[in-house]
């Protein structure tokens, strides 16, 4: 008896801990629906806020910096990651601490002074050559420093997941490099590298900090355009564009659900 | 010019290395060069920074001095205040709490997903970790929603005599503990339901049948068990609690300022770049400390094995 009774606090302890984690989303998508000017009362169900969105330009740039910057970063980042994780497995045997020590570097840095470090450097660069500015061209080399780390050892660790007698195999076959790299890596990495890409480019939208201090003022993402509008004062306007941005998470949520539904059939 | 990504001196002839050792430079020199340049080189400069003078617009010259981390104690020109020195405290301790916190939630958490369904367990971490997808801008955001003045758990804690007439819960301290929690709580989560998946409920059976009571069954069998997670959780909340700026920035204002703030504040507004700088020398050798440390305690619990973290 007394053991069902601790199950079921549980069973409420585990409701009480999804209101504390979903509430705070709940009320943005609420009062996006809000036809009232504020967010103190519900005045009925109304999409203009959304109608307000389409014709706002500031924001509609900052919707493009920001797929600009995820997509040129993304890219970047898994060439040059695909590579390490690749010599990171061909050469497996050796010592290559300094290499993983480099490669966890960009992920426990704390993201403010990984940003903060890099604008100092940015603009000092700029002062004395004048170039690497505040740009998106800075943007876009700090994210790739912060993607390049998962992209490898996604790779590396798809290549680890891979039996090494098919190397072999290939090499026995007579394929030349460029044969075993077309018929042979391209196809089994395939999924990860999808999965990198997919990975390094939520990271980049998902990026706040580090976007914010190399930035220049007409490189506004859609987290930095949220954020000056909430401190000019809180709009309406701010519910909408996060409840879509909330909607996109939410689909993505799904669409892992199925793969992984799909992967275990 | 030296390529900075080989640990051997002999790489610039590159003719004496073995093809072996060749074909590993370059397919890693790209991204090692990359971090080399766009992170290593910076995060040298800022720590150089951090030893510097500040210039009169906040840029920083020569000569070298301490003069930044006096600042950070406490010592300006109008003699000794405390401010630096709380803010500092205050992100320690805001650090430290929200990380107890965290794991009084996640403990419980973590145990009740493992003991469901197999089919529910993935659907529920899911769950979990959703809202940690959103941006933090808008998390904050959320939180600005529910704790402004007029809403109900603002009503509620007026009604309890906990704030004043028409205030609101945020800006506070408080605000910057829930705020870090509810960023946090899916990194605790994890780890510890990864230990209780693994959990041997034969040491407890074990523990029972020698007339264990619960709770020193709970302590003798299961939570040594879970203690790797518990560690692996606790460097991946406080380590990013204790640099947060988004949280503090929004929910906390002036009077609840971390060091994440500090550090920004004097490059922006404050334009004093040494005493940033020398905010951000603290907060690398907190991170490396930490997971040092962490690192140390985990060979110790594997018994000498390497953890990897």
């Amino acid at each position: 008896m007394r053991r069902g009774a601790f199950h079921r606090g549980l069973t409420l302890f585990w409701w009480v801990v999804m209101a504390f984690l979903y509430l705070p989303l709940a009320v943005i998508v609420f009062y996006s629906f809000n036809a009232a000017n504020s967010s103190a009362y519900f005045a009925g169900f109304s999409l203009r806020w959304y109608d307000k969105l389409i014709h706002n330009d500031q924001l509609l740039s900052a919707l493009s910096n920001t797929l600009v910057l995820g997509i040129a970063s993304s890219t970047l980042a898994l060439g040059i990651g695909t590579l390490i994780g690749y010599g990171m497995y061909r050469h497996r045997a050796r010592k290559l601490g300094w290499l993983i020590v480099l490669i966890y570097l960009p992920i426990v840095m704390p993201d403010i002074v990984f940003g903060i470090s890099e604008m100092a450097f940015f603009i000092s660069i700029d002062r004395q050559f004048g170039i690497l500015g505040p740009s998106l061209l800075t943007m876009i080399i700090a994210h790739v420093t912060f993607q390049i780390p998962f992209v490898a050892l996604i790779v590396y660790s798809r290549f680890v997941g891979l039996d090494p007698t098919l190397f072999e195999a290939a090499k026995d076959l007579y394929a030349s490099p460029f044969q075993r790299a077309r018929f042979f890596l391209l196809p089994t990495l395939k999924p990860s590298l999808i999965a990198a890409f997919f990975l390094s480019f939520t990271l980049s939208v998902d990026d706040f900090v580090i976007s914010f201090f190399n930035a220049g003022p007409e490189n506004a993402t859609l987290p930095i355009y949220i954020w000056g509008a909430i401190r000019r004062g809180v709009s309406p306007e701010i519910n909408a564009i996060a409840t879509l941005m909330i909607g996109a998470v939410l689909i993505a949520a799904l669409l892992s659900l199925m793969f992984n539904r799909h992967k275990q059939h | 010019m030296s390529k900075p990504e080989s640990p051997y001196p002999l790489a610039a002839h590159s003719r004496s290395l073995s093809p072996d050792t060749r074909h590993l430079l370059w397919s890693v020199a790209p991204g090692v060069i990359w971090i080399v340049v766009f992170l290593v080189l910076p995060s040298l400069y800022l720590i150089g920074v951090a030893f510097m003078t500040n210039g009169p617009y906040g840029q920083p010259q020569m000569p070298l001095t301490l003069d930044a981390f006096s600042q950070l104690a406490g010592f300006g020109f109008l003699g000794w205040s405390p401010g630096n020195l709380y803010t500092l405290l205050r992100s320690l301790w805001q650090t430290l709490l929200a990380t107890g916190l965290v794991i009084l939630v996640a403990y419980p958490l973590a145990y009740r997903i493992s003991i469901s369904r197999e089919k529910w367990r993935a659907l529920m971490l899911l769950a979990v970790v959703v809202p940690s997808w959103t941006n933090q801008v808008i998390r904050a955001f959320g939180w600005m929603n529910l704790l402004s003045p007029g809403t109900p758990l603002a009503e509620l804690a007026q009604f309890f005599g906990l704030i004043g007439p028409n205030m609101g819960l945020y800006p506070s301290n408080f605000a910057v503990t829930l705020g870090l929690i509810y960023n946090f709580l899916p990194f605790m989560v994890l780890p510890l339901y990864a230990a209780f998946e693994k959990l041997d409920y034969a040491l407890v059976e074990a523990a029972r049948d020698l007339y264990a009571s619960p709770l020193r069954a709970f302590w003798l069998a299961v939570f040594p068990q879970t203690l790797p997670g518990l560690l692996a959780g606790t460097v991946l909340v406080s380590i990013p609690a204790f640099g947060m700026y988004v949280v503090p920035e929004l929910l906390g204002g002036g009077r609840a300022m971390m060091l994440g703030n500090l550090v920004a504040s004097q490059f922006a507004g404050g334009s004093n770049w040494p005493l940033g700088a020398a905010g951000a020398l603290i907060m690398l050798l907190a991170t490396f400390g930490g997971l040092f440390a962490m690192r140390r305690i985990g060979k110790r619990l594997s018994g000498g094995e390497e953890v990897v973290i």
